[in-house]
Parts: structure tokens; sequence; C-alpha cells
């Protein structure tokens, strides 16, 4: 890769990230101008905000249509859009939350707002990047503003040790892919999935180097999603971080994995070994089964959402594998992008009403702390049992749908008994989404709702629970829309 | 539009109710607004033409084009009925509550309302994809209904049902995408309409469990059997029955216990055809030791609630003897059960209801010489025993005889099973009886300080319906019967290759005319 071969249209595409980065700079740079005194919160989360809408405008203007940048390293089709503006519009919410969260605020909140959106920037280069290197810049982009974001704004030691779990934890996934990445560049000669994309169904039976590869950055991304049996760090970080943070790893974050993840997929490796296959296949079912049957058992609401997501990652993976066994893959991977949308919109407001009973840094959050909070905020329990039905994937809302759209993909692969097996352990998540809506409903009690009014939190709320039920009406456009964008 | 009007105007109305700014006028206003609903459906019942087995009033439009999912609706003579139902009894729920609901009244009457969106929805929807949405909507305000407003035990009762009915159906949502895929090769585009999935020729091997139409059978049947309920999967309607508050009791035997058996007849029988005939003998089977287990389960309840919960369960087992008899008589009879079944058992939770108001407890032992104490109450109450034990004269005559009919006639030893059952059921009914209004005055009716009140001009109000609808379908059956037969007889004669026809509204006749020319 030369300086020569950059161009205008480069800079174009990579624009939502530059801007991001430009907007980034400055509250901190405001911070050092003011001699080291913060500027008011409110005007970092709108610089922050502002510089996010601005990262999607520019990501629906320049990206699209397959087009390429620097040397083939980064892609900008449809699914670099969607989950780049799912994960951008993710991390916003989650930004929002920070403000309010007693956790989140407080002196250094110019510091968190500019280690998010360099999280963020590592996030647009993962969505896109199609050279395996690209991948683990952005990867590590992501995942170092993270560890940071999660050991500084609390003094507590669970997030301590959160923070160090998920980078001791993150680091060896990261090892572990970079490992494959050079297992594949030893048996291919290069690090672009572009130039194996056509190849890479013989080379995984011709070459045992490349087959360990693929394996090995397949593994890798299975620690980053927690899939099973590499997802025990997700309880641990989810509930040891502030809630915030936790809604933007088990949305952003999560998305734009699941995107990189898919790209690597899509090489159609899987079509080529059945072992592989038939690994993924079992980590699909077994991912479902574990992260549900956990989160049964579970008394934290935070840790409750953990393993849910974990299980979620289990009916992702399903999606995922049909987009690497499908003839066209879009229909699997549409499935994918849909799937996260609704997850996402879900989470964040799950989590978003989680952030509002935390009365301060050290709150724990029980289930049983929401009993009587349909009596206090009506409006509130009414969003949280969408969002709770949602998740388990009762109709009308959005989540039904995107199941919907996920099994369906994979019963058109001939993948029945992966859609048997995750209508079935749907069924166990039903018994765990409903317990907070029977504490919230049938049981007497005062939820402890936070002093202070989270005024924008409950604005997220209110619009995810609104967006959720109304998507489910027009989501037939919005999957034609995510399909026809890949095609 | 009417149809899309009589299905999402409740759920305007459960926004309006919970808009309301006076909660004390808020019952007045979701009674007026049932009864307009109620009066709606009287429009479409006048339009309905009896003389066509076609789909009147059809409103389609494309909803979800990817995978040929359709905003499709449509009513025939056997969804008509269920669709009154629902609508009749709405208004006399919701006066029944008058005085038992008292917390969370917008609450409550905003989830009666939006049950009765995803029932009739149910029972209008004629796409397997929008038919479940609403199957499963129904069961968020039913949810919320028990385990808020329900008894001691509600919460493990309202979860038990949730769960139990959730898990019956999700394998219903494989089976519906599996089709939705059939459909696409054997025509090239792929759907969810009935219509198109009535048309599919699906491979069925008798002998083995394994072929593909006999998987589909028992997929949707299953969501089916465990909403009816059918022994032994009834498990969870005792306990939802016996903590739902006396409205919920109601909606749920009067109406959503009939979404299970309408599956039967409008999806499971005519989808899979060979599989049904196959494996008729099963659901006879259980239909009949329902109908036996049913009956000596509800002999021995000492919760009078229970009994008659438990009596659902044997009245049940009728209506699926009679749709797996496959013939006219058994059809029909088990259509007319479900309406009777309805009006009788919802009649009979709305009695216990306000007897329990009067005295808090339900235990039979305790009662007993209610009959001098309550003489209008005890009236009403032995009519609709009456109707319950099938006494000619009452509806419950004659759905019972027309499926002993029609089962004598296809499978005759299921009858004899059955026939016992017509006796079981009058022996716990009339012992109830006997227990509860003759002989000593139990504990609770001869305690001095609180006196028992009978009927207030509302209660007789909320009964009277009930009472004059049970004689008029015991006396005129064919007042009823008449708007089915053609869709009744249509499904029988064309069982094996079922279709139906759109009718436009306003041809009906002449099409009728045309084919009676042929």
């Amino acid at each position: 890769m030369n300086a020569a071969t950059i161009g205008l249209s480069d800079i174009l595409l990579v624009s939502p990230m530059l801007a991001l980065f430009l907007v980034s700079l400055i509250p901190i740079t405001a911070k050092v101008l003011r001699n080291n005194r913060e500027q008011h919160p409110l005007v970092t989360l709108s610089q922050a905000l502002i510089g996010i809408v601005i990262a999607i405008g520019l990501l629906i203007v320049f990206g699209g249509g397959g087009k390429t940048a620097f040397n083939n390293g980064l892609i900008f089709d449809g699914v670099t859009q969607w989950m780049g503006i799912i994960a951008l519009a993710s991390a916003g919410a989650g930004m929002v939350m920070m403000y309010e969260n007693p956790s989140t605020t407080g002196k250094q909140f110019s510091e968190l707002i500019f280690l998010a959106m360099s999280s963020a920037i590592g996030m647009l280069i993962l969505v896109s990047a199609v050279d395996l290197l690209m991948v683990f810049i952005g990867l590590e982009l992501m995942s170092l503003a993270l560890y940071l974001m999660i050991g500084m704004s609390h003094e507590e030691k669970l997030s301590k040790e959160a923070s160090l779990k998920y980078f001791i934890l993150g680091s060896f996934a990261s090892a572990i892919f970079l490992y494959g990445v050079a297992f594949i560049f030893g048996s291919t000669g290069g690090t672009n999935i572009l130039n194996f994309m056509e190849t890479a169904a013989e080379l995984v039976q011709s070459s045992r180097m490349f087959l360990f590869g693929m394996t090995f950055v397949i593994l890798g991304f299975c620690f980053k999603v927690s899939i099973f049996p590499f997802h025990a760090w997700t309880p641990d970080v989810y509930q040891g971080s502030p809630t915030p943070h936790t809604a933007f790893m088990a949305t952003a974050v999560k998305t734009v994995s699941f995107a990189a993840f898919l790209r690597v997929i899509a090489t159609k490796s899987l079509v080529g070994s059945d072992h592989l296959f038939d690994i993924l296949q079992w980590l699909a079912v077994l991912t479902m089964i574990v992260g549900n049957a956990a989160a049964i058992m579970q008394n934290n609401l935070k840790r409750m959402i953990a393993y849910s997501s974990v299980a979620h990652s289990g009916y992702l993976l399903i999606g995922v594998i049909t987009a690497g066994v499908s003839d066209s893959g879009a229909f699997g991977a549409s499935g994918v992008i849909f799937y996260l949308l609704g997850y996402g919109l879900m989470t964040i407001g799950a989590l978003a009403i989680a952030s509002m009973l935390e009365k301060s840094e050290n709150h724990i959050i029980n289930i049983d702390d929401l009993s009587g909070f349909a009596k206090q905020r009506p409006m509130l329990a009414l969003c949280l049992t969408v969002f709770l039905l949602s998740l388990a994937g009762i109709p009308p809302t959005l989540g039904f749908f995107g199941k919907f759209y996920l099994f369906n993909a994979a019963i058109g692969e001939g993948l029945l008994w992966l859609a048997v097996w995750g209508m079935l352990s749907s069924v166990i998540a039903v018994y765990y989404y409903l317990r907070p809506i029977v504490v919230m409903y049938m049981k007497e009690g005062n939820a402890e709702i936070a002093g202070h009014s989270l005024n924008a939190t409950t604005v997220t709320a209110v619009v995810m629970a609104l967006a959720i039920v109304l998507m489910g009406f027009v989501s037939g456009p919005i999957f034609a829309a995510v399909e026809a964008s890949l095609l | 539009m009417i149809l899309s009007s009589l299905v999402f105007l409740p759920l305007l109305f459960a926004l309006l109710v919970m808009v309301w700014p006076k909660s004390n006028t808020v019952r007045h206003l979701a009674l007026g607004l049932s009864v307009i609903e109620f009066l709606l459906s009287l429009a479409i019942f006048r339009q309905y033409d009896a003389n066509s087995a076609g789909l009147q009033m059809v409103e389609q439009f494309m909803w979800i084009e990817r995978f040929g999912i359709q905003y499709f609706m449509g009513i025939d003579g056997i969804s008509l009925w269920l669709v009154l139902l629902t609508t009749f009894l709405t208004p006399i729920i919701i006066l029944a509550s008058w005085s038992s609901i008292t917390e969370r009244v917008k609450g409550f009457h905003a989830a009666m309302f939006v049950l009765q969106t995803a029932m009739i929805g149910t029972f209008l929807a004629l796409d397997a994809v929008f038919f479940y949405v609403f199957w499963e909507l129904s069961l968020v305000p039913m949810y919320f209904m028990v385990g808020i407003w329900g008894g001691a035990r509600r919460i493990y009762a309202t979860v038990k049902f949730f769960i139990y009915t959730f898990a019956g159906s999700v394998m219903m949502l494989v089976a519906i995408i599996y089709m939705m895929y059939l459909t696409q090769e054997a025509t090239g585009q792929m759907s969810a309409s009935l219509l198109d999935f009535y048309k599919l020729q699906i491979p069925f091997v008798g002998g083995t469990f394994f072929s593909l139409q006999t998987l589909l059978f028992f997929a949707f049947a299953l969501a089916f059997a465990i909403k009816v309920p059918v022994f032994p999967l009834h498990t969870w309607l005792p306990d939802a029955h016996v903590e739902a508050p006396t409205p919920g009791s109601v909606i749920l035997a009067g109406v959503m216990l009939k979404m299970g058996t309408y599956g039967f007849m409008r999806w499971v029988i005519p989808l899979f055809p060979e599989a049904s005939e196959y494996w008729a003998w099963l659901f006879m089977l259980i239909g009949a030791v329902g109908i036996i287990y049913g009956a000596l389960v509800a002999m021995v309840q000492p919760d009078v609630k229970k009994l008659v919960a438990y009596s659902s369960v044997s009245h049940m087992g009728y209506i699926l003897l009679g749709l797996f008899a496959f013939n006219a008589y058994g059809m029909a009879g088990g259509l007319y059960q479900m309406l009777n079944h309805g009006i009788s058992t919802g009649a009979l939770f709305i009695l216990i209801g306000m007897i329990y108001e009067r005295t808090h407890s339900r235990e039979i032992s305790k009662y007993g010489g209610l009959a001098s104490a309550l003489p209008l109450f005890t009236i009403f109450f032995f009519i609709i025993t009456l109707s319950s034990i099938a006494v000619p004269m009452t509806n419950g005559f004659v759905g019972e005889f027309l499926i002993l009919l029609g089962t004598f006639q296809a499978q005759p030893e299921f009858a004899y099973f059955a026939v016992t059952g017509v006796v079981l059921g009058a022996v716990y009914m009339l012992w109830m009886f006997k227990r509860v209004f003759f002989g000593e005055k139990g504990e609770l009716v001869a305690d001095e300080h609180h006196p028992l009140h009978d009927l207030n001009a509302r209660e007789i109000a909320v009964l009277v319906p009930l009472v004059v609808m049970v004689f008029w379908m015991g006396l005129f059956p064919n007042h009823f019967l008449d708007f089915s037969k053609a869709s009744i007889d249509h499904l029988v004669n064309n069982r094996t290759n079922y279709n139906l026809t759109i009718v436009e509204p306003g041809t009906a006749a002449s099409t009728q005319a045309a084919q009676g020319g042929n």
C-alpha cells in the first residue's frame, strides 16, 4: 500500500471516522484550555451527539454500494452502513445514559466521552474492515478504549475487577485472533478477505494451515460475541461495569463484532469444512441453552441481561451460519442485521431503566428492587415490559420479527433443527423475562428510584419502547431495505 | 374496512380508557365502548350472507412483501359465531366486574380491550403469520389480568399459563415458516396465506411419525391442544381459572379456550386432512378420556370454581370428539358446543363470582341452604346448571346431542364413553347444586352478622342476556345453525381437498344461485 493510491474517495469514505475523531477532540481540548476544568457535561454530551449524527449522516451519504478504500482494506457496503448506524446510535444512547448515571458523571466526563468516541471509531473500522489486520486494528481500538472506560469512572472494586477481567480475556481473544491471521497469511500469502473470498471453501479442504487459521479467527470472534464456552467473562463484566458501559458493550460492541464475524464467515469457509460447520451449529445450540438456563438463576438484573445477551448471541450465530452456507448470503446476513437492530433497541431500553434504578456508584440492582415500580412509574414500567416482551420474542414487537426473519432464513437453508432449538430455548427465556414483570406489577413494595430525575434517560427509554412497537408493524419494508442493500 | 374496525377499535378503546381523566366514570365508558363494539359486530352479522360458504367482507393487502405475508382477514360461518360470542360476552363481563374490580380499574379495562382485539383478530385472520401475531398477543393481557387482579397464588398460575401456552405455540411458528417455504416450492412465490396453504399437497405416510404432514400436523395440533386444553395438557387451566378474577375466568372459559378448538377447525383439520384422519383416534381418545377424567375430578372438588374449571376440561372433550368425527353433525355440534360452553360456563363463573363477593369463600362445604337465603340467585344458578348438564330445551342439549350423533356415526366406541360423561356431568353438577343450595344452612349462609343480599338490578342485568341465550339457543337451534351450515357442509364435504373462495360483497347470493344451477 503506498501513499499514491490514497485519493479523495478514500478520504470521503472514511469521513465518518474522521468526523468522529475531530469531534472527540473538542471536549478534552476544551478541558485543557480551561485549565483542566470540565465544561458543563451537557455541552460535552451535545458535542458528542452532534459528532455521532454527523458520522451517521456521512456514512449514509458516502458509504454503501460496495466501494472499497485504502487498497481494499475497508469496504463500504450495506453491512457497513446498517451495522455502523446501529452501533453509532447505540453508542449515542449509551452516552446519554453516561451523562446521567451517578457512576459515570463526574470530574472526568470529557475523558470518558473522548474514550467512548474513540471506541466508536474503532467500531466503524471494524464494520468496514475486510483486511484481517484492519479488523484487528478496529477490534483493538474499540476494546482498548473500553478497558479504560470500565475502569476509570468507578471507584468500586467490582468495576476494577471487571475492567481487568475484560482486559485480560479481551487480550487473550485478540491474541488468538491474531494467531489465526498469521496462519491465514502463511497459507494464502495475504490477509485480505476479498482475496480468498472465492477460494476459501477449497482452501479449507486442501490446506490444513488455512483451516487452522480460520478456526482461530472464528474463535477470536466467539470470545468477543460471548459464544459458549467463551462467554464466561460476560456476566462478570456486564455486572461490574457501570450500567451505561454495559449498554454500550451489550449493543454497540456486539453489533460490530458480529459484523466482522459475518464478513469472515461470508467467505464460505463453512461450506468447505463440514467440521467447522457442525461445530458452529453445536456452539449456537449450546450458547442458546446455556445462556438462557443460566439467566433463569440470576437475581441481579444486569447479570440476567448479561446471560440473556449470551443467549441472543446464540440466536445470532444461527443467522451467521446461515449467511455462511446460503448461496446469496444476503438473506442470512440481513436476518442478523435486523435482529441486531431490534436487540439494540430493547437492550439499550432495558439498561436505561436499570440505569435509572441505580442510586449510587455501588448500587446493585436486584430484580426484587423493581417491586412496586409499576405503581410509581407506570410509564417506565410499561416501557420495561415492552423491552422484556420484545426480548422474549412475543409479537407484535420488533423482537418477534427479529426471531421470525432469523429463523426464516435458517429454515430456508435447511437448518430446521437450529430453528427448532432456537424456538425451544426461547421458551426457557420467557420464564426469566416474565420475572421482572411479575415483580413490577404483581408485588407490593417501593421501588427505589434515584432521587435526581434522569430526564434524558427516560426519553431514551420511551423512544426505544415506541420504536419497538411501531417498527414491528413496518418490519417488512425495513427488512427488504436491509436485504436490498446487501445484494 | 368493517372487519378491521371490529378488530382494532378495541385497541383504540384501550388507549382511550388509559388516558380517561376520571377514574370513577371509567367503568361507564368501558361499558359504552364495549356495547359499541357489540353493535358493530351485529352490523357484520346483518351483512353476512348465510347461503355462501366463502369468505366474506375480506380485507387483503400485502403486509410483508418479502415473505408474502398479508394483512388478510375475512369471516365465514365458522368464525362468525365466535366473533359474536366475544363481543357479546365483553359488555357482560365489564358489567359483572363492576364491584369486584376495585384496583387499577383503568388498567383492567385496557387489558380487556387489548384481549378483545387479540381474540377477534385470531378468529378473523387468514394469514398464518398475521394469525400467529394475534394468537400470541392474547397471552399478554390475560397474563396481566390473572397476575394483577387474581387470587393468592396468582403469580404461579399466571406464569404457568403463559409458559404453557407459549411453549405450545412455538413449534407452530416453525411449522408456519416451513409451510411458507412449501408454498414457495409449489408456486414459486412465498406466501403465508391460509388459502395458499390449503392448496398445498403435503406428503403423508401412514404408520410413521416422521412423515412431513404428520410432523406439521402435530406442530399445529400441540399449540391448539394446549389452548383447548385437552387431557393431559390441561393442568394450567384449573390453576389459571381458580386464581383468575371473575372476568378473567369468564373470558378464559368463554372465548380463549375456543381459540384452540377453532384452530383445529380452521387450520389443523383442513390443512392436514390425511394426518388428521390417521390420528383422529388419538384425539377422539383424549377427548373421551378428557370427558370422563374432567367429570371425575370435578366431582371431588371442594372448591366450586375448581369444579367448574374441571367441568370445562370435560366439556372441551366433547368438542374435540365432535370435530374429529368429520361429519356434519359432529362439526356443527362442536361449533355449537363452543358457543354453549362460552355462555353456560361463562355464566357459571359470573354466578360464582357474585357469591364470592358476598362471602369471600368458594368452599362448597361452607355453603348449604342458600336457596332460602337467595331465591333469585338460586333460580339463575339452577337454569345455568341445567344448561351445563345439557337438559333438553337448553343450549347444552343441542350441542351434546349433535356431537353424540356425529360420534355414533363415525366411531361408536368413543360415543359410549361420551354418553357416560353426560351422566357424570349431571352427577357432579346436581350434587354440587344440592350441597350449596339445599339442606342445612352452612356457616357462611347462617352468619347473622353478615346477612346475604340477593341479586341487585345490575347483577340481574348481567345474567338475563345469558339466560335468554340459553333458551334461545336451546329452543331455536336453527336460528344459529343455519348461519354456519354452508361453511360446515363445505368443510365436511371437501375436507381432503379443502379450499375457500373469497366472496365479493353483494355477489354472495348470485354465486350460490349459480352453484345451485350446476
